[in-house]
């Protein structure tokens, strides 16, 4: 089985912050890592290869520093690491990075079939959500987002059943193979790689490719295939403290009862008050 | 079966990065171990980068190295509650490559370092733990074991240069646990200000730099100093001191940090800067008595982990860099003669001896035992002389003759002559 | 001597109060959250530091920790010491520091604890 995973090389989000003067990011002192929902991905799929056997290639665009991340998840346990690199590709919304990422799944898949791409559910820098699905589209695969357990796969009949992880509860979905799954952290926990894993990664080169190996129409790549504008970078303002309550545990609990009955965000039955509350805690107590 | 190399290094710092690079340039197969995520981002230090043991290794690096600004002026601050005493040395023949020393970040710089080890063949292993060496039945070391998955790898020579924190050479018996009397704790803040307030505030401009080290009041009279180093848009700003003061004082080190800032000499240099980073370190201040074996059957130690560090001098980073050099040359040597044992790498201790490295760590062996054991001499003097700065260049109409006759008896009141003379004595002995 | 520094040498002198976390000497007080804030972390599941008898604690009269730790690790709480590990800078100076060597300590696995921007 091959797996192809698209990971992306981001600023650690934790500590990106809005210069609150010129509303642009502060990027300075901020160290790049790989996507944390990507690895979770390339988890996945070595787990799907130590099953089944094959091969993980994962996938990247981005600047040459971007092999850094790739070399991460050859530690991980990936096969193979193609990093798109090309100042054609630079400036890409996700439209046009879409483009480059599926362009370079076809070049992939003329050289060994593909049987399924994983992606992040989202990036932690853009948010959108967005590349995942437009390179099923552009591939013309069925896409399944928020993957959290890949339930079985059948490769004699090309299936694989998946859960959804939706607000509401969890969608079970069958969908025919090769497909897109961008995945939450829940399919599989990152592993503490192997030394040997690591050395192996240390040692390994990861393969540059530019425009033209994948043999993409320069005007769909980079600042030009992207219509994309962002116009503005602000945060929201900050919310209003709410007010505190004091005093001890109970009678503390009995004012929140009554605070949150008023405001109608629950209702109550039967008497409301600090003897009802009481007595309440007085049985777990005893 | 585990894997062999030649030589496997324990820690990308400047001592660590140095054999590697060292050794991956003589064509050994060679593997760095950090456990941080990248060489750099658990590593520490005041911030001052020395020249001439950078230049050894890599000829002209401050041609491409991230460096912040090279020093131009040394300034020495004996504080006292509301006074300093200042004297320095601005010179700018310091302005011109080769330069004598730099200001650094240690996330960028080591980083930057441990890539070049790289570029000539060295392999880095990031984010992963050495726990232990490996020993054969004859004691000797064969390898390191880590805190991975099939962790262990073998090498004809281990390089332990696993810093301050040497939980290596303890867990292996090489050393014991240090005592709080030659370990420093110091903390750090990065603090950001614009380039043009930096200037304005140390009289530079472009890429030069200022270093201060302060004493006395500093750090409340505990062995240990503040300083305040300019970087390119930042100052590094801190303050250490033996771990046996905190415990005795009861003093938070990050409040020292605070009381410090808010010296009056020192908070208008920082005045309206903001905290990017909080950092802390341990130092090994213990000297020469203190080091470990810095070889044996299949190891050699480098840098703090061996305790080469001279505290007066704020020295550490270069005698990690040259211990480096040397180590990894031993070990060329002993690929040479494919021997490996105690007597092969007895070289390393030979050639340290030979070169600045030991000579100074001994001629400055009785330095911190002797502040440690007279605590005057960093409580009492920095405030006397401030007091006798303040009185000598107050105009009040007493006769000069007068106002030395109060003087001496100012000082004498403070510390008798008996004693002057013996911290004269005592310092003498230790430093020179 | 100003009072700042009176205060610092009475609060030298002091005893301290089984249950103090702070000594009141004179120094400005720090809130080392804030400091810490500033600091990158990637959190680790399990403590990497550990006490390893907490009856050594309970006799113990000064419990130096609480002071020399540069994050405040260490707090003393209802007749035990807790561990903020999360907050730790791996200096090692507890493990030094504290006088029984009571303090089990191991760096956190790989992958973990503090990661300095700019070192």
């Amino acid at each position: 089985m091959h797996i192809v995973v698209c990971v992306k090389q981001v600023p650690d989000a934790t500590e990106v912050r809005i210069d609150p003067k010129t509303n642009t990011l502060v990027r300075e002192g901020i160290p790049s890592i790989v996507n944390p929902y990507d690895l979770h991905a390339v988890e996945a799929a070595v787990l799907l290869r130590e099953q089944w056997g094959g091969k993980v290639t994962v996938l990247s665009m981005g600047p040459p520093q971007a092999a850094e991340a790739l070399q991460k998840c050859v530690g991980q346990g990936a096969d193979e690491a193609i990093l798109l690199t090309d100042r054609a590709f630079a400036g890409a919304d996700t439209l046009a990075t879409s483009y480059a990422l599926a362009k370079a799944i076809e070049t992939i898949a003329a050289k060994e079939p593909v049987d399924l791409v994983l992606t992040g559910r989202q990036a932690i820098d853009g948010d959108t959500g967005q590349v995942g699905p437009g390179i099923a589209a552009r591939l013309g695969l069925p896409v399944l987002t928020y993957v959290c357990k890949i339930r079985s796969i059948d490769l004699t009949q090309r299936r694989l059943v998946a859960e959804r992880l939706l607000e509401e509860g969890r969608e079970v979905v069958e969908s025919r193979l090769p497909a897109l799954l961008t995945v939450v952290k829940e399919i599989a926990e990152p592993r503490y790689a192997s030394l040997p894993s690591l050395l192996r990664a240390a040692r390994y080169k990861v393969q540059a490719w530019n425009k033209d190996d994948i043999q993409a129409d320069a005007q769909q790549l980079g600042l030009k295939g992207s219509p994309t504008v962002v116009g503005t970078i602000f945060s929201p303002p900050g919310r209003q403290a709410g007010p505190q309550l004091e005093g001890e545990p109970q009678a503390i609990a009995a004012q929140l009862v009554h605070e949150l009955a008023a405001r109608g965000i629950i209702g109550i039955q039967g008497p409301v008050g600090v003897s009802r509350f009481e007595s309440i805690t007085q049985r777990q107590s005893a | 079966m585990a894997e062999k190399f030649d030589a496997i290094v324990v820690g990308a710092g400047p001592a660590g990065i140095t054999a590697a690079y060292t050794l991956a340039e003589a064509g050994a197969q060679v593997v760095l171990i950090e456990r941080g995520e990248q060489p750099g981002t658990k590593n520490t230090m005041g911030g001052v980068l020395y020249r001439k043991m950078m230049d050894d290794i890599i000829p002209g690096f401050w041609e491409q190295a991230p460096l912040e600004r090279h020093v131009i002026d040394q300034q020495w601050w004996l504080l006292s509650e509301e006074a300093a005493f200042s004297i320095g040395h601005r010179n700018l023949g310091h302005d011109q490559p080769p330069y004598n020393a730099f200001t650094v970040l240690r996330a960028k710089f080591d980083k930057w370092y441990a890539q070049q080890a790289v570029k000539k063949g060295a392999l880095l292993i990031t984010e992963t733990v050495v726990t232990e060496l490996l020993k054969d039945k004859q004691g000797r070391v064969i390898g390191i074991r880590t805190d991975r998955p099939e962790g262990d790898l073998l090498a004809d020579v281990v390089v332990v240069s696993e810093g301050a924190n040497s939980l290596v050479l303890e867990a292996s018996g090489l050393k014991p646990m240090p005592r709080s009397e030659t370990m420093a704790v110091a903390v750090k803040e990065v603090i950001a200000l614009p380039r043009e307030v930096i200037e304005n505030r140390f009289h530079v401009s472009g890429n030069q730099g200022v270093v201060i080290e302060a004493f006395g009041n500093a750090t409340l009279g505990m062995t240990g100093n503040g300083f305040v180093y300019t970087n390119k848009d930042s100052l590094s700003v801190g303050v250490g001191a033996m771990i046996s003061d905190f415990v005795r004082r009861r003093i938070h080190p990050h409040q020292l940090l605070e009381h410090f800032k808010q010296h009056p000499a020192i908070a208008p240099l920082v005045a309206g800067g903001e905290v990017k980073e909080y950092l802390a370190h341990m130092i090994p201040e213990g000297g020469y008595e203190t080091m470990p074996p810095l070889y044996g059957d299949g190891f050699l130690v480098c840098g703090d982990a061996a305790g080469m560090v001279i505290a007066v001098h704020r020295e550490g980073s270069n005698l990690a860099m040259t211990s480096g050099r040397l180590a990894a040359q031993t070990i060329v040597e002993a690929k040479r003669d494919r021997d490996f044992s105690a007597h092969s790498l007895s070289r390393y201790w030979e050639k340290l001896n030979q070169s600045y490295v030991l000579q100074d760590l001994r001629q400055y062996r009785r330095t911190t035992p002797t502040i440690e054991r007279n605590p005057q001499i960093l409580g009492i003097y920095p405030s006397l002389l401030n007091e006798v700065m303040g009185q000598f260049l107050t105009v009040d109409g007493v006769p000069k003759r007068e106002k030395e006759k109060r003087l001496l008896r100012l000082v004498t009141r403070r510390r008798p002559v008996t004693g002057l003379i013996k911290d004269a004595w005592r310092m003498g002995r230790a430093m020179l | 001597m100003n009072q700042r520094a009176q205060a610092a040498t009475v609060a030298e002198r002091a005893p301290l109060g089984a249950g103090a976390t702070t000594v009141d000497s004179g120094l400005p007080q720090v809130d080392v959250q804030k400091k810490l804030f500033t600091v990158r972390y990637k959190a680790d599941k399990e403590s990497h530091l550990a006490i390893r008898d907490p009856q050594i604690c309970l006799a113990c009269k000064d419990k130096p920790c609480l002071y020399f730790c540069p994050a405040e690790v260490y707090k003393w709480e209802e007749e035990r010491i807790t561990i903020a590990f999360e907050g730790c800078l791996e200096c090692g100076t507890c493990r030094i520091g504290c006088p029984s060597h009571n303090i089990s300590w191991r760096y956190p696995r790989g992958t973990n604890g503090v990661q300095y921007k700019f070192g």
